[in-house]
């Protein structure tokens, strides 16, 4: 046997892990600032209820599996379905609206070769039951905070509305076909398909045209107003009017920066009903992390409210900060706690985690041993404990001065640079 | 997972070598950018130009190169862009490389693919290219057996590998040669302005005026 983990999948080891957990961190003390509280849930749906997400969902193939009972059952691809699900259900009577947050894997499906995982981990927030621009500007706000506190610095979350090309295939009058080719050309960031739909004969020559100007427009307030000047020839001036309004707050808020507006950001999830955000980051050709409004999710687990969320992919994010060289630093253990005696080096070991040290026993070992044992773990200091006192060692692996009772400040917080026993 | 490899402000650019390289050079100077390195690049995979660097690729890796954002912007067949169906941004129709898919057969067929699936329910098809070819079968809701091939797909049929192929022309000289014709068409296809959404979002002043600027050139190429 060849013990190896599946396609796609992978372990997370020691300073990895360490540093997935500070990035998360960051980002649910942000969530939870905000108000949101922690929702956990099974990591297998049925699939009927994944599948609520429609036959759009593009990429994000669920992971199947058929259990012994024969029900045909799927590893979450998100995490915005099983919240959807929970909130139409358990959570129905609770006051709206409800701000929950999670930190969880999901799992896609991905054909052999495109070196893409099928595990990964999204830390997001869903806000459900409100709506209005309010309400999405929370969403990009918080996105962007969370960034922010997880240590990423120029970003750019890219903002459009799913409204504005559902109005203008409207206007069109066209048959339902030609609607869902121009969407889905749109989908597929296929700009020339788009143009040449748009030009088939039957489109009105403004709607052809307004369907150009608004994919190729992006930028801040400019962008805005130049779709909006297309979408009022087509008489439709009010589909750009939400992002309008959400770009407004976040302007103001001085958000400008990190937000752009682009009517052809798409998300893979077809339930997307209003706003959609995608986020990127400098130095990383895959977005970040993206949401939007899905006001009609929670009806077809008959519920209806209107929605709202986001995901950040932990993953990505932690290779975009290593891109950045801003990886939050892993901790270091403090000291190596050693000794012939095992019961000194537990007591010795315990009053310096009173103390606050980060601590590992090293029982039996004393002297260079115990030096060597603090270097390769990467520990501030090596201390041996002899009968009832603790002796700091130097390099050469004898007894430097003993601690004082009680021990001071652990060297993580003494010492700003590296320093090795 | 792919970090872009930075390179300061300097667009990253593929450019597909083999049939589509001596007209995407042309249409890149023709947009007035600095394409002296990739006259003549010998072996040399990436050249730096004045204002963009260059990643010279073999086609069907440009779209892996865009979608991972190795690069920022590329030039690809629609063919290729289809048969990887990967997330990038087509902006521009660059109207060059055109060519057509097509189904073809061999000439001394005596009976048609159409009656061997009557009998035998399965027809096999040889291609360079299993998803778009999967594609149209599916779309025509006929089932077929798809058998991929890396090279001289025109003799399948003739050494009894497959039925029909399913290959890009661009004037069927090559198909005739090999005694083959035409029984549908599947898509047609030229070469596409292409870009990562991250950098489009990103840096859209760098890539939009690329866009424009090839735009513009094909637009005033045609005119002439």
């Amino acid at each position: 046997m060849r013990p190896a983990t599946p396609r796609g999948f992978r372990d997370v080891l020691r300073d990895e892990a360490a540093e997935r957990e500070a990035v998360a961190a960051a980002l649910v003390a942000v969530f939870d600032a905000w108000g949101y509280a922690p929702v956990e849930t099974p990591v297998v749906e049925s699939y009927e209820v994944v599948s609520a997400a429609g036959p759009e969902s593009g990429e994000a193939e669920p992971f199947r599996l058929l259990d012994s009972d024969g029900e045909l059952l799927a590893l979450r691809p998100d995490m915005t379905l099983p919240i959807a699900r929970v909130a139409a259900t358990r959570l129905a009577d609770d006051p709206e609206p409800l701000r929950v947050r999670y930190l969880a894997p999901v799992f896609r499906e991905h054909a052999s070769f495109r070196g893409q995982a099928r595990q990964f981990t999204q830390a997001g927030v869903e806000l459900i039951g409100a709506t209005g621009p309010a309400a999405d500007a929370e969403i990009v706000a918080l996105a962007a905070e969370a960034l922010r506190a997880a240590g990423l610095a120029g970003f750019t979350i890219a903002i459009g509305s799913v409204e504005v090309l559902r109005a203008l295939v409207d206007a069109a009058g066209m048959p339902d076909p030609w609607g869902t080719a121009v969407l889905r050309a749109a989908h597929a960031r296929n700009l020339p398909e788009v143009q040449r739909l748009a030009s088939e004969p039957g489109v009105p020559a403004e709607v052809g045209d307004a369907f150009v100007r608004v994919l190729r427009t992006r930028g801040a307030s400019a962008a805005i107003e130049e779709c909006r000047d297309a979408l009022a020839v087509c008489g439709r001036p009010e589909a750009a009017d939400g992002v309008r309004e959400t770009y407004g707050i976040l302007d103001e808020l001085g958000y400008s920066d990190e937000v752009v507006v682009d009517f052809g950001t798409v998300r893979s999830f077809g339930y997307y009903t209003g706003m959609v955000m995608q986020v990127y980051a400098p130095g990383l050709g895959l977005p970040v992390g993206g949401g939007g409004r899905y006001d009609r999710l929670l009806a077809s687990f008959d519920r209806p409210a209107p929605a709202a969320g986001f995901a950040i992919g932990l993953e990505r994010l932690t290779i975009a900060l290593s891109e950045a060289g801003a990886t939050p630093k892993a901790r270091r253990v403090d000291a190596v706690v050693g000794g012939a005696d095992a019961t000194a080096c537990f007591a010795g070991a315990a009053a310096l985690r009173e103390a606050g040290w980060r601590v590992r026993l090293a029982c039996g070992i004393s002297g260079l041993d115990l030096v060597r044992a603090a270097e390769r773990t990467d520990a501030f200091e090596a201390i041996e404990a002899s009968g009832g006192a603790l002796y700091r060692l130097d390099r050469a692996g004898g007894r430097a001065d003993a601690l004082p009772e009680p021990p001071g400040p652990p060297p993580s917080e003494r010492f700003s640079g590296r320093r090795r026993p | 997972m792919v970090r872009t490899a930075s390179a300061g402000d300097l667009l990253r650019v593929a450019v597909p070598k083999g049939a589509l390289f001596d007209d995407s050079v042309a249409a890149l100077a023709r947009a007035g950018y600095d394409v002296e390195g990739l006259r003549d690049p010998g072996r040399t995979l990436i050249v730096r130009g004045r204002d963009a660097k260059f990643v010279i690729a073999k086609p069907t890796d440009v779209p892996v190169y865009v979608a991972y954002g190795a690069v920022d912007v590329a030039i690809a067949g629609r063919d290729v862009l289809e048969e990887a169906a990967l997330e990038v941004v087509e902006l521009v129709d660059l109207r060059f490389g055109a060519c057509r898919f097509v189904v073809a057969e061999p000439m001394s067929a005596t009976r048609g693919a159409e009656e061997l699936y009557r009998h035998l329910g399965q027809i096999r098809v040889a291609t360079k290219y299993p998803r778009i070819t999967e594609r149209h079968f599916a779309k025509r809701g006929l089932q077929v057996e798809i058998i991929r091939l890396a090279g001289n797909i025109e003799i399948a049929p003739l050494i009894g590998i497959a039925d029909w192929i399913v290959d890009i022309t661009a004037t069927g000289t090559t198909l005739r040669e090999n005694d083959l014709r035409v029984v549908e068409e599947v898509m047609g296809s030229t070469a596409r302005f292409v870009a990562n959404p991250a950098s489009l979002a990103t840096k859209p002043d760098l890539v939009t005026d690329m866009a424009d600027r090839l735009s513009r050139a094909v637009a005033a190429g045609e005119g002439a």
